[in-house]
């Protein structure tokens, strides 16, 4: 990959506030991680056995979607910076149409494991997995609420090549939930 | 806080970035899907997983570019819980 030739930035992009929140969010989902993965120590058996019940098919296909969405929100940065408004709107819009994908999917796993009986007090691995999973989803809902802002204001012309922190702000708590979703998936879905 | 980024995403790499990722989920879901289990499979996910989560710091969050504790904090964020997890299961296949 070319290396890059701009000389490095004080502070990341977007605006400061939001990446101390992202902080406070990865701090959180690291202290969920490691419970996880100490509780599951102690009944090893039983992660192995309910691990199997779960929908990986589904999982793989709402990973897919949020790499896709963070993608797309990429490419809206990119657009902005370049100075194309419309464009950069059209792609959060994009991004925003994969997230409501995970939205769809999660909740057709979510509903058939209600259908099934199964609830926080199931066991302990299904306490994890409907906590830690429903706390990322709650995340996933603020993210969306936070791009179709960010893509309303783009497509009225609120945003351009030399003013854009509010689409950076929007795009970094984005990735982040994606980030979160790429170490959820494999703890949770596929480590044993 | 408001500052001026006009600086460009190098589109190219970001792309190739997405089909990296893209293929290790498929990787890391096959790995499922095939019952594979033992710890080093189970470390092997975890560092695709990590693996993908820098990519994603660095070029999407496009913190390559940042200085000081910023630059770092993606990593640093990745390694501890990694390595607390991969602690958990080394303990779980000693015991």
């Amino acid at each position: 990959m070319p290396s890059c030739n701009r000389a490095a930035r004080q502070y990341p992009p977007g605006d400061l506030a939001i990446w101390i929140f992202i902080l406070a969010e990865l701090l959180l989902f690291a202290l969920f991680f490691a419970s996880y993965a100490f509780t599951r120590l102690q009944h090893v058996a039983l992660f192995n056995e309910y691990q199997q019940t779960l929908d990986r098919t589904s999982a793989l296909v709402n990973t897919l979607a949020l790499i896709t969405s963070s993608y797309f929100v990429v490419r809206s940065v990119a657009a902005i910076r370049a100075g194309h408004p419309r464009q950069c709107s059209r792609w959060l819009w994009a991004a925003v149409a994969m997230g409501v994908l995970f939205l769809a999917v999660k909740s057709a796993e979510y509903a058939h494991h209600l259908g099934a009986g199964i609830n926080l007090s199931t066991n302990t691995f299904y306490m994890f997995y409907l906590s830690l999973t429903f706390f990322h989803f709650m995340h996933v809902i603020l993210g969306l609420v936070i791009l179709a802002a960010v893509a309303v204001k783009a497509q009225r012309g609120g945003y351009s090549a030399a003013e854009h922190t509010g689409v950076e702000t929007g795009a970094s708590y984005w990735h982040m939930v994606d980030l979160v979703w790429l170490i959820l998936f494999p703890l949770v879905y596929v480590m044993r | 806080m408001n500052r001026r980024n006009t600086h460009r995403y190098p589109l190219r790499p970001c792309t190739l970035v997405y089909v990296l990722l893209v293929l290790l989920t498929f990787a890391t879901w096959a790995i499922g899907k095939a019952g594979l289990q033992g710890l080093p499979v189970a470390l092997l996910v975890l560092l695709m997983a990590l693996a993908k989560g820098q990519l994603i710091g660095d070029w999407f969050m496009d913190l390559r570019q940042s200085s000081g504790i910023w630059r770092w904090m993606i990593a640093l964020w990745l390694i501890i819980p990694g390595a607390l997890i991969a602690s958990a299961f080394w303990l779980s296949y000693r015991s």
